[in-house]
């Protein structure tokens, strides 16, 4: 092998064991609206690995949306179905609303037994009688996974408040003027800082309906940002994921955040 | 040195303004002439939205030409104009609206001014029209062009949802 070879293999690598998990998504009925009395959004909940279709139901209980003000709200009526849920909200007023399905936060123990690969939702103070004797490859994760989207009814604004918690994506360029064929700026901060190296795919409607998913996949560089062009107007699928190590925490051995983004390209 | 290039840039930039104030003609904005087309089509017919507008080489929207349309709900389909220029600003819209037209042909007159009412400056600009009409397309046109006291013609191809467009700048 050539070192040119052993680099691209090592990188190939270091791509395909990236630990992406299951897809989930919150998809909203509109990105940008105009009216005068306000307008009624439907928001679709699912976990899916295929772009834009729905698979498995999600509940909408943990469904909030922040409000142009920076107030969260709830939806007005939801529905639970096998494959996907369904929520009903009203934009009472101009500005950009961030909708969301966050995850709550969670410990969650990974291990091997007799070859099979096991989970266990406890954190290291926990394991004691619940974790088998002979598990070995032991790993405890603290995560959390903000399922998110923007939505915009005339005017927009700013509605990026940032919580500092695990990963978040920051809009640069803003969600409602992202179009084809233009640059688009995303920032990852992790636990509130600029965080580089967090690993993004970025997948386009339709999937079914293409033999290559045509995935980007992208990683934030030294301030945390990500630029690519959408080469063509639709519905986008982010996902961001970044881990790191923590060696003093008693109750995990890592901690993780990942950012599921649904963003709309428009004509320009 | 240094002070007395900025002495001569203090020059410049007074002879600049000096002759954009004392000599008018250079300043009185050219007359856009507009022929828009909104094309027959057969079937189910509903008036198109139209927004016509022009940006500047950095593409920032600098006057609104025209506005035709109905409700409020449907502004958001005329995308790119939506985006640029009414989602920020709801008076604004309203004080350039007007109501859609039927297909045919419109002679329309405008003079090369910002949004404000001020002469745009010489340089290069893009004339956009974009053409949504419901259970039909979407259309938008680009004619790049200079104001530069030269007078200018174009000819805009057919699209599907316009004939041909005859667009002049003619410097006064």
């Amino acid at each position: 092998m050539t070192l040119k070879q052993i680099i691209a293999f090592t990188l190939t690598c270091a791509i395909s064991t990236q630990t992406f998990g299951h897809s989930r998504w919150v998809l909203p009925s509109h990105f940008n609206l105009s009216a005068e009395q306000g307008e009624w959004i439907m928001v679709d909940i699912t976990a899916s690995n295929e772009t834009f279709n729905v698979d498995k139901a999600m509940g909408a209980d943990l469904v909030r949306i922040i409000t142009p003000d920076g107030e969260p709200s709830r939806a007005s009526s939801s529905y639970k179905g096998h494959r996907k849920s369904v929520v009903d909200y009203f934009l009472k007023g101009s500005g950009t609303y961030k909708i969301t399905n966050n995850s709550e936060a969670s410990f969650i123990t990974y291990y091997t037994i007799d070859g099979d690969h096991k989970r266990l939702s406890a954190n290291k103070t926990e394991l004691v009688g619940k974790l088998p004797t002979q598990a070995t490859a032991i790993k405890t994760t603290y995560r959390y996974a903000r399922i998110e989207s923007y939505v915009t009814l005339n005017a927009p604004s700013d509605n990026f408040k940032i919580q500092g918690k695990l990963l978040e994506l920051l809009p640069v360029t803003h969600p409602s003027d992202i179009v084809e064929h233009e640059k688009v700026t995303f920032k990852f901060l992790f636990n509130g800082k600029a965080q580089k190296d967090v690993a993004v795919e970025i997948t386009a409607d339709g999937v079914r309906y293409r033999n290559n998913p045509q995935t980007l996949t992208l990683r934030s560089n030294e301030k945390g940002e990500i630029t690519f062009t959408p080469s063509v107007a639709g519905r986008y699928l982010l996902v961001a994921e970044y881990q790191e190590d923590t060696p003093n925490s008693p109750l995990a051995d890592q901690q993780m955040g990942s950012v599921f983004l649904t963003f709309e390209a428009q004509l320009n | 040195m240094k002070i007395k290039k900025i002495g001569l840039l203090l020059i410049l930039l007074s002879w600049i303004n000096f002759n954009a104030v004392a000599n008018p003609s250079n300043s009185a904005p050219a007359q856009l002439q507009l022929e828009l087309t909104l094309k027959q089509q057969l079937g189910e017919y509903h008036p198109p939205y139209v927004a016509s507008w022009i940006e500047n080489s950095q593409g920032k929207p600098v006057r609104t030409l025209l506005l035709w349309r109905e409700k409020a709900k449907w502004l958001k389909d005329i995308r790119r104009w939506w985006r640029k220029v009414g989602k920020k600003d709801a008076d604004f819209v309203d004080g350039i609206t007007s109501a859609t037209r039927a297909a045919g042909k419109y002679p329309l007159t405008f003079l090369a001014e910002d949004d404000q009412k001020k002469s745009l400056k010489k340089g290069q600009y893009t004339l956009f029209i974009e053409v949504v009409r419901e259970n039909g397309g979407r259309a938008i046109l680009r004619q790049p062009f200079v104001l530069n006291n030269i007078k200018s013609t174009f000819t805009l191809a057919p699209s599907h949802e316009t004939d041909e467009i005859q667009f002049a700048v003619l410097p006064q």
